[in-house]
């Protein structure tokens, strides 16, 4: 178990730059999520941590060894790849004791080890199998036996669930979760599934461009996002973007006028953002919205409404059976609304 | 299995096959019988398609007029080494140049590419003269050298890089994280792998060298050096002729052993050569 | 940023000359070594050397070494025998070419047929590419004597045969026929490959839209296989112009030089008459010949590889 930190670490592949220099600390013991788009730099950076690919410039730091030039094998971490990388030639004990091998650990205690991690996973009856005749789930548990026999000080997990089927990514995701409560060795994960993000970090890092968009727990980008890419990239279904500007304590776009969460110039051009699932139904909340498409979830029931000729969304506790044409009374929660500029996509503060 | 063929369909094609394989198959039924028949048999009249009469003796002749178990000895022993080294250096070139990121990659993979567009035919008679100033004339070693370091062996290599690069990357990556430096990628990860690739390259290389004929003749000259090749064209009388059932037993012992390897083996040698074929 | 790092500042990066990529660079070298080595040591330098030895008279027996610059050359392009060698070397390989392809395109296209015991037949027809080359000549040196298995079998149905290896048209028909049902196998099976590679469903719409088997053929197999058909042929040409043990087995070049193809003339020429200089000039004709070949070869593949995509 140990800290890391990337200071100013930047890659390029020859004169085209694709990390912009990133610092990140990272704490003993946190789990941490890379999240962002394709092409975001997320998995370079993951990589570099590995020592997969080299450091263009910046330190990047584990357990206060500076390991820029070491080999992965120095650095003392596990890495679980996205299609598993098992070797195909190998039972499932010989893969999870094959690093231990190479480190010349002795037969009892890879024995040991193997036995150990397979019963956390839950794989004691396939250890004589080879990677071939085992489901994908189950060897996804071996990938992550694999890094977890050792001990390592980091555990890198580069999209590890993006070839399961939706139900599986529930439970694996709940697996490596819990796994990680047990050892609490510190985890750098990373995917480009927000839900992943949110579900089991302890700190998301969201990236965007080979740049930092914002570092913070879930909760805290979810209720306070910088800018609007984190606005938009952090929650599911998407934070819904008005454009407009603003007149006293209020948003105004069109014919309609929502409350603002704090106080700006007159006349600003502004974004106002609001999650679907701020909007309520409220007779006296003075927002007119003309219903699109409403699909009812049983549990929830989502509409596509348009509110001075822009479309938002929203979910809404009840069952709401208002039909295409109509128009729907809402409310908001103000303390959940945020204005970005419209320029920048700076979320703007009443300071 | 089903066939969308008639039975009056099925019936032609059989037939078809068995008359076009007689001159596939007869040959070396002929060479097989003849080589056990009386001299006065060979050349009877109406030919025998099955000996009426035998003479085992062939076998014992041969051994007798040349060293002929020293040749067979010979020939085998440097296929093995050719194909070993030539195993050897193709999966490491073939490995790095389909892995590994170094400077003038490109350009030094050209300069093998110049070594397949060469054939030893080409450079026999330089390859004469620096095999002379090295003493190794009527030595094996031209026969290990060319072949391992030559044309033949950089096909291999073609082959190699081809496999190579349709492997994972993530497997060695993985093996990066465990702990293994380069040297133990190749061989615990890379090579078990391979196996299918090595196999193809390992018959080709095999056959290669022991059909190889134009270098022994011009690099040996005497007999307990001769490959079989070579030895085999020697079984002449004193006036040159040739000595057909003696030469047909030696014939015989030469191409059997092969050919029962691939019978057993067929899978590996047709599967082998229809995935690497093309690729060089 | 929202964690204090709670550890001391890290030591100021160091710069190391052996960073990993310079580490794995030169494990890449080691590794190619040997194979870029040894293609300079028994591959270029003897290339250099034989346009070195071309400039030169050179006849070992009588002990002379002289540079003559161009003589060779000239002499090459008068060379009444070259004409004929040039010849032979090209009937050799076109007849070759042609009857290799097409035999091979029947076999494989007879293989493709999903019958029992295919696989036999399959092993059969390959077998003659695993014997050993010259143990294979020799047989057919036997069959073709002219009291020999093949004349005595036609004899048996009344025909008279022809003393095959030593009239000139029949002795090239020979070495031809031997050196294709030598080889044949290859092209077959990467034949047969190319054929299962056509996806079956094309075959099913044929048949849905009535088109008859010979048009199926013809308009759907061959130009689904064509890219294997011209490689192959390519290589298979290339490959024609290095015969040379079924030639010095069978034939000996002869009767006359109706035989002798460019690789033996250049063995006579080196090794028998002991010319070094004019070997090594016919060597290089021999590579500029390959050479081009091996050019269309290439570019034929970029376009082919072109149109794939």
């Amino acid at each position: 178990m140990a800290p890391v930190t990337f200071s100013n670490v930047q890659k390029s592949y020859g004169v085209h730059p694709v990390i912009h220099g990133v610092d990140i600390d990272i704490a003993d013991g946190e789990f941490v999520v890379l999240v962002g788009p394709s092409g975001c730099g997320k998995s370079t950076l993951l990589r570099m941590l590995a020592g997969l690919e080299t450091i263009s410039d910046g330190d990047i730091v584990i357990d206060d060894t500076v390991v820029n030039d070491l080999e992965p094998k120095q650095r003392d971490i596990a890495m679980v790849f996205q299609n598993y990388a098992l070797y195909p030639h190998m039972t499932v004990a010989d893969n999870m004791g094959f690093s231990l091998h190479h480190r010349g650990a002795s037969k009892t205690e890879i024995k040991e080890r193997v036995d150990w991690a397979a019963g956390i996973l839950g794989l004691d009856t396939y250890l004589e199998r080879r990677p071939g005749q085992l489901s994908g789930g189950q060897r996804q548990r071996v990938a992550m036996g694999r890094a977890i026999v050792r001990d390592p000080k980091v555990f890198l997990f580069d999209e590890p669930l993006s070839n399961l089927d939706a139900k599986l990514r529930v439970v694996m995701r709940g697996e490596i979760k819990a796994l990680h409560q047990k050892l609490k060795t510190t985890t750098i994960y990373v995917t480009h599934d927000q839900v992943e993000a949110m579900t089991m970090a302890d700190k998301i890092v969201v990236l965007n461009g080979g740049r930092i968009e914002q570092i913070g727990s879930p909760l805290d980008l979810y209720d306070n996002p910088v800018n609007q890419f984190v606005a938009a990239f952090i929650g599911s279904p998407s934070m819904n973007f008005i454009e407009g500007h603003v007149e006293g304590a209020n948003f105004v776009t069109g014919d309609a006028q929502l409350p603002a969460p704090t106080a700006l110039p007159n006349g600003k051009p502004v974004v106002y953002g609001v999650r679907p699932e701020h909007f309520r139904l409220d007779p006296a909340g003075g927002i007119k919205a003309e219903v699109v498409v409403v699909e009812p979830m049983g549990s929830e029931t989502q509409v596509t409404m348009q509110i001075a000729g822009q479309n938002v969304f929203g979910i809404f506790r009840e069952r709401v059976s208002a039909r295409p044409g109509e128009v729907l009374t809402l409310g908001v929660d103000q303390a959940h609304t945020h204005l970005f500029d419209a320029g920048s996509g700076l979320r703007l503060s009443a300071a | 299995m089903k066939s969308d063929l008639s039975p009056r369909m099925k019936v032609a094609v059989y037939g078809l096959m068995l008359v076009l394989l007689i001159p596939f198959v007869f040959p070396t039924w002929w060479m097989v019988t003849s080589s056990v028949k009386p001299i006065s048999d060979i050349f009877a009249f109406p030919p025998e398609i099955i000996p009426s009469r035998f003479d085992f003796s062939t076998y014992r002749q041969a051994f007798e007029l040349q060293p002929f178990a020293q040749q067979y000895w010979n020939s085998a022993y440097i296929a093995a080494i050719v194909t070993c080294g030539t195993l050897l250096f193709s999966a490491m070139a073939g490995y790095a140049f389909a892995r590994i990121d170094f400077p003038f990659a490109n350009a030094l993979f050209m300069v093998l590419l110049v070594g397949l567009l060469i054939p030893s035919e080409v450079t026999i008679v330089p390859l004469f003269q620096i095999f002379l100033g090295w003493d190794m004339i009527n030595t094996h070693w031209p026969l290990i050298l060319v072949p391992v370091f030559g044309a033949p062996s950089v096909f291999a290599t073609f082959v190699m890089r081809q496999f190579f690069i349709a492997l994972p990357k993530e497997l060695e990556e993985a093996a990066r994280v465990d702990g293994l430096g380069r040297f133990k990628i190749f061989w615990t990860i890379a090579l078990p792998l391979a196996k299918p690739a090595l196999g193809a390259v390992a018959i080709f290389t095999f056959l290669h060298s022991w059909n190889l004929y134009l270098e022994p003749i011009v690099f040996l000259s005497s007999p307990e050096k001769f490959t079989l090749p070579q030895a085999l064209t020697q079984f002449t009388d004193a006036y040159g002729g040739a000595m057909w059932n003696i030469q047909l037993a030696a014939a015989t012992m030469t191409a059997i052993p092969v050919l029962i390897v691939f019978v057993i083996a067929q899978r590996q040698f047709v599967e082998g050569l229809a995935h690497t074929g093309l690729k060089g | 940023m929202t964690v204090v790092a709670t550890h001391s500042d890290p030591p100021r990066r160091k710069r190391v000359f052996w960073t990993m990529d310079r580490r794995d660079s030169l494990v890449g070298y080691l590794f190619i070594a040997p194979q870029v080595l040894g293609i300079c040591i028994f591959v270029l330098l003897p290339l250099a050397l034989v346009f070195w030895y071309s400039l030169h008279e050179w006849n070992v027996l009588a002990r002379t070494f002289r540079f003559t610059g161009t003589e060779n050359y000239q002499r090459l392009l008068s060379d009444p025998g070259l004409l004929k060698v040039l010849g032979a070397t090209g009937i050799f390989s076109v007849f070759l070419v042609v009857f290799n392809m097409s035999l091979a395109l029947l076999l494989a296209v007879l293989l493709n047929q999903k019958l029992r015991g295919i696989t036999i037949f399959r092993t059969l027809f390959f077998s003659p590419v695993v014997v050993s080359l010259v143990a294979w000549t020799i047989v057919w040196s036997f069959l073709l004597q002219n009291n020999g298995g093949l004349n005595g079998i036609l004899q048996v149905v009344g025909i008279e045969g022809p003393n095959w290896l030593r009239n000139p048209t029949t002795a090239m028909i020979s070495v031809v026929v031997v050196q294709v049902f030598k080889n044949v196998g290859l092209n077959m099976i990467l034949f047969l490959a190319a054929l299962q590679g056509v996806p079956k469903e094309l075959y099913e719409a044929a048949r849905v839209d009535g088109i008859p088997a010979v048009a199926q053929f013809r308009r759907i197999t061959l130009p689904m296989i064509s890219p294997t058909v011209l490689l192959t042929s390519i290589i298979t040409i290339v490959g024609s112009l290095q015969v040379f043990a079924q030639i010095a087995v069978l034939t000996k070049g002869g009767p006359g030089m109706s035989t002798t193809v460019l690789v033996y003339y250049l063995y006579q020429q080196a090794f028998e008459f002991h010319k070094f200089g004019y070997g090594a000039t016919l060597s290089i004709l021999l590579f500029l010949i390959v050479a081009v070949l091996t050019f269309v070869q290439w570019q034929m593949r970029k376009r082919i590889v072109f149109y794939e995509k």
